[in-house]
């Protein structure tokens, strides 16, 4: 307890930039590997591609601040894609299938939400177990078929552009804005980092723990549901098993992101970074025509690789 | 003893009513009264010490000031109106604001956004927060306390002073008129306590009232204007720093009564070493301990809660790594785990037996033959009547009520229970039982019982070391005693020295 200022660094968000290395690392590979790897149009279809897994990627750095999980994700995204495909088809309209995606989607988030919060089940096995009902739904919903002859107006989602920029990365970047200024402008926000780190401390500020924390799971849910439209505007049907294992993407890049499991030490801007090194990583696979089951091995060996920077960082 | 020394002072005040008076306040516990009949009062500007061995219910006055707990009986008068205090938001209109030893900050959150919490500036757009007045009404509020610190740093950098810094902070921007402090101290080094005392003082000299709880006899008379001790959930008394002797406050803080009515046969002679152990030092928290146990001996190891007795213990068992230092045990050097102590003969009796001592869901006989399976079984194979045999031995021997051995451990009595765990270890061949607070949680006649075995296992030869915070129990079965203070040993008692004072003295930051 020094009684002039100490040497402590005064920036919060100050990090580890274990995932900035590993991102800088593929980058520099996959350019000297594959020269169409930096081309404006390779790299806006990285973009585009990451934006699905950022729409996941973001609710989930919140849900896993809180010390949770929300495995259900992929399976939410994947029913709530059908939902889109089906409504959109009878109705024609786009506006009405998002509609729906996102209502059921937060129905999910909600139950996940009531599940961990008000009945103590851990999110693990929690988020388990709607993932199971949400993939269950989605092949009642679909038949186990995929879904076609979707209107042009859902297509149209993942195809336009908004001032020659592709209409997906400029979702991406409006959603990451949205929580950013969520996580670190609104009291909301600081209460995540609460939950995760000190309940006590909400419950001392005469706070509920519980409601907070089941509005974190319905964001999830949401946003899944909200991504649901994109996956079947990319996909251009809705396809009985389009999202999955999307949740485990979701958790790597969040990983690889620098955020931590425990005491509610997140990082957004990480998590946004670990999107594009996962996106990046299984582009310039792709680019060099290596074979998927390759791509999903290498996504398990990035996020060990994050993480060890950072401990190299944090120990030494 | 200790009627003599009640001095009921009554120091000059300058304000004639109390900011808060507690009367005839009661609480207990199935089996405890935590509280009895206390009557307590704060006057602004004023540090009022409580002090009281470890269980004579400072925690719980405290929870009971903070509303964590609710009273049994008894009134509470603020400012010369009766109130009630049934909630923590009913402590916190009252101004009361409670320190505790585990803070209740968030550690990626800075300094402004915890000391805020809950009650931060409004944005212009709902929801949001307005930043800059954030970090401006932060700012006021360390300068108020004289805490010179960026206020966007964040709490999981700060130390242990500087977290309590915060704490404090907190409190005084909710106008916080009643600090509680629980032995804030306790993690602090000399100087960062020297600087959490010119807070105090500081505090003071604004009117705030500071209930302080503290263990430090040299801190008690450095920043008390009273002091109230607390022995057995009741207060023994009032004094004045100025009138009072360190020796006076020590003898109104023991004297417990001795509910052990078993007599113990003293041996005359010390039999051979059985452990030894020289210098240890572990990464614990513990440093330069010496001590030795022979044959036939009950060893006492007593101190505060926190002094370092239960890392001795799992520094000898093995389970905690030494960072220097030897531990002899029958003239070996020892520098194993618990692997290694259990087959040399070791035995450690946790002082939470129902998650580290037993396998509570399986049946009294499963559990006196788990640490023995090498020794009855060598050659892997489990014969259920050898077990058998072995624990309906144990179960005579130990006197363990029990209707047979296949009953679950669960459904024992805390005392039997105990009995299990000893008997376990019996099997295993144990020769030096280390006993962690082995009466908590058993009642009176349970106790006698596991003492006249501990005296039992050393008349066979073995030898015991006994942690207990029960110093009256120290005094009645030891043959001596080593007094742990902050990590090391105080200083060794032989029989006839051994009283509560002593321990006391030992103990605490005195003499």
């Amino acid at each position: 307890m020094a009684e002039t200022a100490p040497a402590i660094s005064a920036h919060p968000l100050r990090r580890p930039p274990g995932v900035a290395i590993v991102l800088t690392l593929l980058v520099v590979v996959f350019a000297a590997a594959a020269p169409s790897f930096i081309s404006s149009t390779n790299i806006a279809n990285v973009l585009v591609q990451s934006t699905l897994l950022l729409l996941l990627s973001l609710p989930m750095t919140l849900v896993i601040m809180t010390e949770g999980l929300d495995l259900s994700m992929g399976a939410v995204l994947t029913l709530t894609s059908i939902i889109v495909a089906i409504v959109s088809l009878s109705t024609g309209s786009m506006a009405l299938g998002l509609l729906a995606a996102v209502t059921v989607g937060t129905v999910f988030g909600l139950a996940n939400g009531y599940l961990v919060a008000g009945l103590n089940i851990p999110p693990f096995v929690a988020t388990l177990g709607t993932l199971g009902m949400a993939q269950g739904l989605a092949l009642i919903a679909s038949d186990g078929q995929s879904v076609v002859g979707i209107p042009r107006s859902v297509t149209e989602v993942y195809l336009a552009s908004l001032f020659s920029v592709p209409l997906p990365i400029v979702i991406g970047v409006v959603a990451y804005l949205a929580f950013h200024g969520l996580l670190y402008h609104t009291r909301f926000g600081t209460y995540i980092f609460a939950l995760g780190g000190n309940r006590e401390a909400l419950t001392y500020a005469g706070l509920s723990p519980t409601k907070l924390l089941i509005a974190v799971y319905a964001i999830s849910g949401a946003m899944a549901g909200f991504a649901g439209l994109l996956m079947t505007a990319r996909m251009n049907a809705g396809h009985p098993t389009a999202g999955l294992g999307l949740e485990f993407d979701a958790i790597a890049a969040v990983a690889v992101g620098g955020t931590s499991f425990e005491r509610g030490n997140g990082w957004l801007l990480g998590t946004a970074l670990g999107v594009l090194a996962v996106g990046v990583l299984r582009n310039g696979l792709n680019l060099l025509a290596l074979p998927s089951s390759i791509q999903v091995a290498s996504v398990g060996a990035l996020v060990i690789l994050a993480l060890f920077f950072d401990g190299l960082r944090s120990r030494s | 003893m200790s009627a003599a020394l009640r001095i009921d002072a009554t120091p000059s005040r300058d304000s004639p009513t109390p900011l808060l008076e507690l009367r005839g306040i009661c609480k207990s516990f199935p089996g405890v009264k935590a509280l009895n009949e206390v009557s307590f009062a704060v006057w602004p500007g004023e540090v009022h010490m409580l002090l009281g061995e470890n269980g004579a219910g400072k925690s719980s006055l405290m929870k009971v000031l903070c509303g964590a707990y609710n009273a049994d009986a008894g009134e509470f008068i603020h400012h010369g109106t009766k109130v009630a205090i049934a909630s923590s938001a009913d402590a916190k209109r009252l101004g009361i604001a409670v320190i505790f030893q585990e803070f209740s900050l968030v550690p990626y959150l800075d300094i402004a956004q915890n000391i805020f919490l809950g009650r931060e500036p409004n944005g212009r757009i709902p929801g949001t927060i307005d930043r800059r007045k954030l970090y401006r009404d932060a700012r006021r509020v360390l300068d108020d306390i004289g805490f010179d610190i960026d206020p966007t740093v964040t709490v999981a950098k700060l130390g242990v002073a500087q977290q309590q810094m915060v704490e404090i902070a907190k409190a005084v921007s909710q106008n916080a008129r009643i600090l509680v402090m629980d032995e804030p101290t306790a993690a602090l080094s000399d100087r960062e306590s020297e600087l959490l005392f010119r807070l105090i003082r500081r505090l003071k000299a604004d009117g705030v009232a500071i209930v302080y709880i503290s263990h430090r006899i040299a801190e008690v008379f450095a920043l008390g204007d009273r002091i109230s001790v607390l022995r057995d959930g009741r207060r023994v008394g009032e004094v004045d720093p100025a009138r009072t002797t360190p020796d006076q406050l020590v003898r109104m803080m023991v004297g417990r009564s001795v509910d052990i009515s078993y007599p113990r046969n003293f041996a005359a002679t010390s039999g051979k070493t059985v452990l030894e152990v020289v210098g240890l030092s572990t990464s614990t928290g513990i440093a330069d301990i010496d001590l030795v146990v022979r044959e036939g001996e009950i060893v006492g190891l007593c101190g505060l809660v926190g002094s370092g007795r239960t890392e001795v213990a799992r520094a000898i068992f093995g389970a905690d790594l030494a960072s220097a230092g030897k531990i002899i045990f029958d003239g070996h050097e020892k520098s194993g785990g618990p692997d290694e102590a259990t087959r040399l003969g070791l035995a450690l009796i946790p002082e939470n037996r129902k998650s580290e001592g037993l396998a509570l869901m399986r049946s009294v006989g499963d559990n006196l033959v788990l640490a023995a399976l090498h020794k009855l079984f060598p050659s892997g194979l489990f014969e259920p009547r050898r077990a058998r045999r072995v624990s309906d031995d144990l179960i005579a021997k130990l006197r363990i009520v029990t209707p047979s051995a296949r009953q679950t451990v669960a459904f024992l009595s805390g005392g039997n229970q105990q009995k299990v765990v000893i008997g376990k270890w019996l099997a295993a061949g144990a020769r030096l039982f280390i006993f962690d607070e082995p009466t908590r949680g058993i009642d009176v006649g349970a106790k006698a019982e596991i003492f006249a075995l501990i005296d039992q296992l050393v008349a066979g030869g073995a030898a015991a070391l006994l942690i207990s915070s029960e110093q009256a129990e120290i005094c009645h079965v030891c043959d001596r005693a080593y007094v742990m203070r902050e990590g090391r040993i105080a200083g060794e008692l032989a029989r006839a020295e051994l009283t509560e004072e002593n321990i006391v003295r030992l103990g605490m930051h005195h003499g």
